[in-house]
């Protein structure tokens, strides 16, 4: 069962990494990493290694992604705002 | 025939250029749309089309010979899991064996990191201090890099957002901060003994100051977190990392007796410096999550 | 008998929210704009978490753990909704024709 489990996490990875660098708009791929880090998080959680859960969950889902946001606001790449 | 000379009439005009069009009545059945201006280049220097191809011809080479070396190394890789991998030998059992025993911490990971690899995380937490470093030399605000146009607009901005706070956010982040602090203190101060240490504590602790930081305004912040308080907190964690291991990293021996007592296994107060250890990095870490999210923001902490 | 009766009681729970997240996947994909959405998905985030896990509560019995799920539902329920708030205000805020999407439109909105 927990195979199973593993395995649908694996190939929901892959479709995150192969989606993140194939999507057009840089918010979309910026969502779709963090998409990725949280599922990866899951899977160190169930390879029984939780410090590198926590850490990726922390670093990996929240605050890189914070700074990947900023990012695109400094350089005038998110759609709506008044720079584009 | 009549059709074909015609064609054929046409074909020699329009590459002799004195027609514009090959098929000009396709072209009026659409509507008329003037034709847009569009900068011209002209045909490469035969040099250049040289150059771009042997370019492509070689960075596809390049390409393959990098993927099939890769492939090769993964060829040969030992299997995993098997019990005469190079990876499985003394070293793993004697940290897991006398890990307890040696570092006193229940958490293995942390006697590892902290203890055996000391000087690893010394180097974890050099790479960040220069990356905050480097980050603050990019984009860090001074009288050189702006103009007083730019920072008239920037002071409009910052007035318009303190008037519109949402009120929301400021009322979750007052309930909410309190327990994401004491959460990550929770983490870095229980890192020996439970999974967490100093790089997750700090990152949560971190994320609690940006989520401060965007309910309430930089200024807010600033109360009691600047740029003093940054530059002191990560040059005394850092410091006090390198003092604390120095007789350590100079005599290159990884584990030394230090005379600090272990303590009983499971209390708080054990396992000697990793405890302190654990401390100033997170401390490191804390303080430049929150100056990456400062100065990428704003241009300063 | 008490045992049987918390297992059916965890096992509805779960399945209903298996019903609330399958729901608001579909609301994702056959909803058109952004505000929409946005309403489908906190749904999923609130209500679905809350019957997941006091499911999975009701299955583990009385113990610390169980006190530590409801604290999740707790904080899940303080930190989700205000991040729907704030997606919803941003949209509402850089969308320079919100008028055009919505169904009721109301003079004097307030911002």
């Amino acid at each position: 069962m927990n195979v199973i489990y593993e395995l649908i996490l694996i190939v929901f990875l892959f479709v995150c990494a192969i989606g993140a660098f194939l999507s057009e708009r840089l918010l979309i791929a910026v969502v779709i990493f963090m998409s990725y880090s949280l599922v990866m998080s899951v899977i160190w959680a169930l390879l029984q290694s939780p410090d590198l859960a926590i850490t990726e969950a922390a670093v990996g889902a929240g605050v890189s992604g914070i700074l990947f946001f900023i990012t695109l606001k400094r350089i005038h790449a998110l759609k709506g705002t008044k720079d584009e | 025939m009549n059709i074909e000379t015609n064609f054929f009439k046409r074909l020699n005009d329009w590459v002799n250029g004195e027609a514009d069009r090959l098929f000009p009545e396709l072209h009026e059945t659409d509507a008329p749309k003037p034709p847009e201006p569009v900068a011209t280049i002209g045909p490469l220097p035969n040099k250049d089309v040289l150059f771009l191809t042997s370019y492509q011809a070689v960075a596809l080479i390049v390409v393959i010979g990098m993927v099939s070396i890769l492939l090769y190394t993964v060829y040969k890789l030992p299997l995993f899991g098997v019990a005469d991998n190079p990876a499985v030998n003394e070293v793993v059992e004697r940290y897991v064996e006398k890990g307890l025993e040696e570092t006193g911490a229940v958490n293995v990971v942390a006697g590892m990191i902290l203890d055996y690899r000391a000087f690893d995380t010394l180097g974890e937490s050099s790479v960040l201090l220069l990356a905050i470093t480097s980050v603050m030399m990019l984009l860090l605000k001074d009288e050189k890099n702006t103009d007083p146009d730019e920072e008239l607009i920037e002071a409009h901005e910052a007035v318009i957002e303190d008037h519109n706070r949402d009120m929301i956010l400021q009322t979750m982040t007052i309930i909410l901060m309190p327990a994401i602090m004491l959460y990550g203190i929770y983490v870095i101060l229980n890192g020996h003994l439970s999974p967490g240490g100093g790089f997750s504590g700090g990152a949560i602790l971190g994320a609690g100051l940006i989520l401060f930081a965007s309910g309430f305004g930089h200024n807010r912040v600033k109360k009691f977190f600047n740029m003093k308080t940054f530059r002191t907190l990560t040059t005394i964690a850092l410091l006090g990392y390198g003092v604390l291991k120095t007789y350590s990293f100079l005599l290159g021996a990884n584990h030394l007796p230090t005379g600090i007592p272990l303590g009983t296994p499971g209390a708080i107060f054990s396992s000697g410096l990793i405890f302190v250890l654990d401390i100033c990095v997170g401390l490191i870490v804390a303080c430049t999550m929150y100056g990456f999210f400062s100065v990428f923001s704003r241009g300063e902490i | 008998m008490i045992r049987f009766l918390t297992d059916l009681i965890g096992v509805i729970l779960i399945s209903s929210s298996m019903f609330v997240f399958a729901s608001s996947v579909l609301g994702i994909y056959r909803f058109r704009y952004v505000l929409n959405r946005m309403h489908s998905a906190a749904l999923c985030e609130t209500l679905g978490m809350m019957l997941l896990v006091s499911g999975l509560t009701f299955l583990l019995g009385i113990s610390w753990h169980s006190a530590k799920m409801i604290l999740i539902v707790v904080f899940l329920w303080m930190a989700s909704p205000v991040a729907s708030h704030l997606i919803a205000r941003a949209e509402v805020l850089t969308h320079a024709h919100i008028t055009d999407e919505l169904e009721v439109v109301d003079d004097e909105r307030h911002i």
